[in-house]
């Protein structure tokens, strides 16, 4: 099932042993041993030297404190080190750095961990898919990164095993399998750990699949909760879906690792669209579909929620990131859920009384037309149905996709990558197999009629609501935002260039030379020893090329193929 | 009857439907399409489907297209399951944007390519609709000197399928 490589040879271990010895624990060399992660460096991981998990810490918001790299000289970024993949397929994985061990993981659940100072490889994992027919993965088989604790290093698969790792030799500890392959359910997304559990959840609302969150034990791989998305007859929220069986198959993937706020000891999840996609075959809100999910992270019992698009029909998932922040809205301080959704508004959230501070559209928004006493509704006329073709925005793909975004607090702006896509859509006949997709609608994305723009990045005051700065691209963004106390947004391109943008302004302040594919994935930043370093992996691939409509053609010639780029001042 | 009696009664029934079920897996499957079509299909998938399943149906950015993990008996697809959802939803960048014509054909390359057999009879819309016939890979022998398994585009000749070659 697993294949294990120990890359240091004999000779090199004796060296570094040698050295260790003569130099003593200043030379920080990595036979220094690995840095346990513990409960309390995971809480401080915002201000840890490293990029300890998915989007940096718990808050989600994908914003270090180091200052190394700044406005002032950012244009003087060098390449540190680099390693060549491959693949075909796309990279939308964060390299996660824990002292000077960097895990990377790529399409179809390989796993390399290396030297984040050298880029020396220092093991490979691959589990193996044999047997698995990838038949109910939507979007690209790709797979966004790893969690840690202790010792150990974590991954969902795409046939939905967790596998536990040791850090230091890539063997594994355990594996679990939560769901069968191949009928509905597969796993993308970067494991959460807290408090000596690793929380994952899946993906498949395009399949029939009924999607959850699950905790384990970080130690044993033991089951310790699961909460459907979806409620079983007699469960709160039953009422929002018709009576009978749909429950079974009504999707509220959870593909996308969700954030804890220690504050209120709250884990939020987002549930993504309900299946299958035609609403009028599932009258009813469908709670907790396109939802905010607040959880006690002990149980998995769901505290509270809040629903962004009801009734949806345009599968508009409400996974992406819950940011936690604080904020101050006219003249009144908020504790704050920030999270740009598919439907193209940025909602603001207040985390006390769960109620909506805001909302603002980032993008052209028809089918989530406003907002009544707080509570989103839709336009009935760009519903859907057998025989009734609509024109709505954004398109499926969503104003935003999974890319993160960045909440900035020195500037109390968010810093959000965006498409400009509307699309037609009309019902169709759909039936429920196991292994094929469960949608009950045609449709076709294309490009907005008020924009002849692709894509943009955007920066939002958080504090007023309103767009701080633009900056608009021909190609889509479909790459994630990431934030410093340098004054910098990091982001990448699809032609294959990452950025480094004035957090106030939006202008470029630096383009790397144009890399071997292009950029999907987020970029981080991490410090060894005094020097920051920024890293990104490019690799072009994920839902555009598949799904993307009228957009395939203008990214259809982007080279593909996965390299891992590394930076610094150095 | 005696509980003993109804015991070995249900084993009887349970031995000859196993049998049943035997009988019909090793017999012959069905020719359902037409070389033509599986060739026009070869281009248009081609065109259209290679770019996420692979030329070669292995598989890319999406799942492949043949061999005993994507047509197997534990998937249970049928060829009206596989045709009905083709030629609605596929391909995922414009569904349903093909020609009748074109997914019969894709669906005639992809019976192909799993190894069931051209016929003299036309796979038609109709056919394709009802057909409650399991799509199973069928184990494909050594080709014959000269015949290689046919691929996507590559115009060579076709499958050879373990039983009743046309």
């Amino acid at each position: 099932m697993t294949r294990f490589q120990a890359f240091l040879p004999r000779r090199c271990l004796w060296r570094i042993v040698l050295s260790a010895v003569l130099l003593g624990p200043a030379a920080g060399a990595i036979a220094a041993g690995y840095p346990v992660v513990t409960n309390a460096r995971l809480l401080h991981a915002a201000s840890d030297n490293g990029w300890l998990m998915f989007l940096r810490d718990y808050t989600g918001d994908s914003y270090a404190p180091f200052r190394e790299i700044s406005t002032r000289n950012v244009s003087g970024l060098k390449p540190a080190w680099d390693y060549k993949i491959g693949m075909r397929q796309g990279f939308e994985g964060s390299p996660i750095v824990n002292g000077r061990y960097m895990f990377v993981t790529t399409p179809k659940d390989h796993l390399i961990a290396f030297d984040a100072v050298t880029g020396k490889v220092l093991w490979k994992y691959q589990k193996s898919l044999a047997g698995v027919g990838l038949k109910t993965v939507c979007c690209d088989v790709v797979n966004r990164g790893v969690a840690l604790y202790g010792n150990n290093v974590y991954m969902a698969t795409l046939d939905n095993y967790v596998v536990a790792l040791n850090a230091q030799t890539g063997k594994v500890v355990w594996q679990k399998q939560i769901k069968p392959a191949d009928v509905g359910y597969a796993m993308t997304l970067a494991p959460l750990t807290l408090e000596g559990m690793v929380i994952v959840g899946t993906s498949g609302g395009e399949y029939g699949a009924r999607d959850f969150v699950v905790a384990l034990d970080a130690n044993t791989g033991r089951e310790i909760w699961r909460q459907y998305t979806v409620p079983s007859p007699g469960q709160p929220g039953s009422d929002t879906w018709p009576k009978g069986k749909i429950y079974r198959h009504g999707g509220g993937s959870a593909w996308l690792t969700g954030t804890y706020d220690p504050s209120s000891n709250t884990l939020f999840w987002g549930g993504g669209n309900p299946g299958p996609w035609l609403a009028r075959l599932r009258p009813g809100k469908n709670l907790f579909t396109d939802s905010l999910q607040a959880f006690n992270p002990r149980t998995g019992q769901r505290k509270w929620y809040y629903q962004y698009t009801p009734h949806d029909s345009w599968d508009y998932d409400g996974v992406n990131t819950p940011m936690i922040t604080s904020l101050t809205y006219h003249g009144r301080r908020y504790q704050a859920i920030v999270h740009a959704d598919r439907n193209g508004w940025l909602y603001v959230i207040d985390r006390r009384t769960h109620k909506l501070i805001y909302a603002v559209p980032f993008a052209h928004a028809i089918s989530l037309a406003g907002f009544r006493d707080g509570l989103p509704y839709t336009d009935d006329a760009v519903r859907p149905a057998v025989g009734k073709q609509i024109f709505t925005c954004p398109s499926f793909l969503g104003g935003k996709n999974w890319w993160p975004a960045s909440v900035d607090p020195a500037t109390h702006m968010v810093y959000v990558p965006t498409i400009h896509t509307c699309m037609t859509m009309k019902g169709a006949p759909t039936f429920y197999k196991p292994g094929l997709p469960y949608l009950g609608e045609t449709f076709k994305v294309v490009h907005d009629p008020n924009d002849s723009n692709w894509g943009a990045l955007q920066a939002f005051d958080l504090d007023t609501g309103k767009r701080a700065w633009n900056r608009e691209t021909r190609l889509p963004w479909d790459a994630g935002a990431m934030s410093t106390a340098g004054g910098l947004v990091f982001s990448g391109t699809p032609q294959g260039h990452l950025l480094a943008l004035d957090a106030r302004t939006g202008q470029v302040l630096w383009k790397s030379p144009k890399l071997s594919s292009g950029i999907i994935a987020p970029p981080v930043t991490y410090r060894v020893d005094g020097t920051q370093y920024v890293a990104i992996l490019a690799g072009w691939g994920g839902a555009t090329p598949i799904w993307g409509g009228d957009m395939v053609k203008s990214v259809a010639n982007i080279p593909v193929g996965g390299h891992l780029y590394v930076y610094s001042l150095k | 009857m005696s509980i003993r009696l109804l015991q070995i009664s249900a084993y009887v029934l349970v031995l000859s439907a196993l049998l049943l079920q035997r009988a019909e897996a090793a017999s012959p499957p069905p020719a359902l399409y037409t070389r033509s079509q599986a060739l026009q299909g070869a281009s248009a998938f081609e065109w259209k489907c290679a770019s996420c399943h692979g030329h070669h149906l292995q598989g890319g950015v999406g799942p492949a297209l043949e061999g005993p993990v994507f047509a197997s008996a534990k998937s249970g697809f049928t060829i009206q399951q596989i045709y009905e959802f083709l030629s609605v939803e596929m391909p995922a960048y414009a569904p349903g944007s093909l020609t009748r014509t074109q997914y019969l054909d894709i669906t005639a390359f992809l019976l192909q390519q799993n190894g069931y057999p051209a016929g003299s009879r036309a796979l038609t819309d109709r056919i394709a609709s009802e057909s409650t016939v399991p799509l199973l890979f069928q184990a494909v022998v050594q080709a014959p000197a000269g015949v290689a398994k046919s691929r996507a585009g590559a115009g060579k000749p076709l499958a050879i399928p373990r039983t009743n070659a046309p």
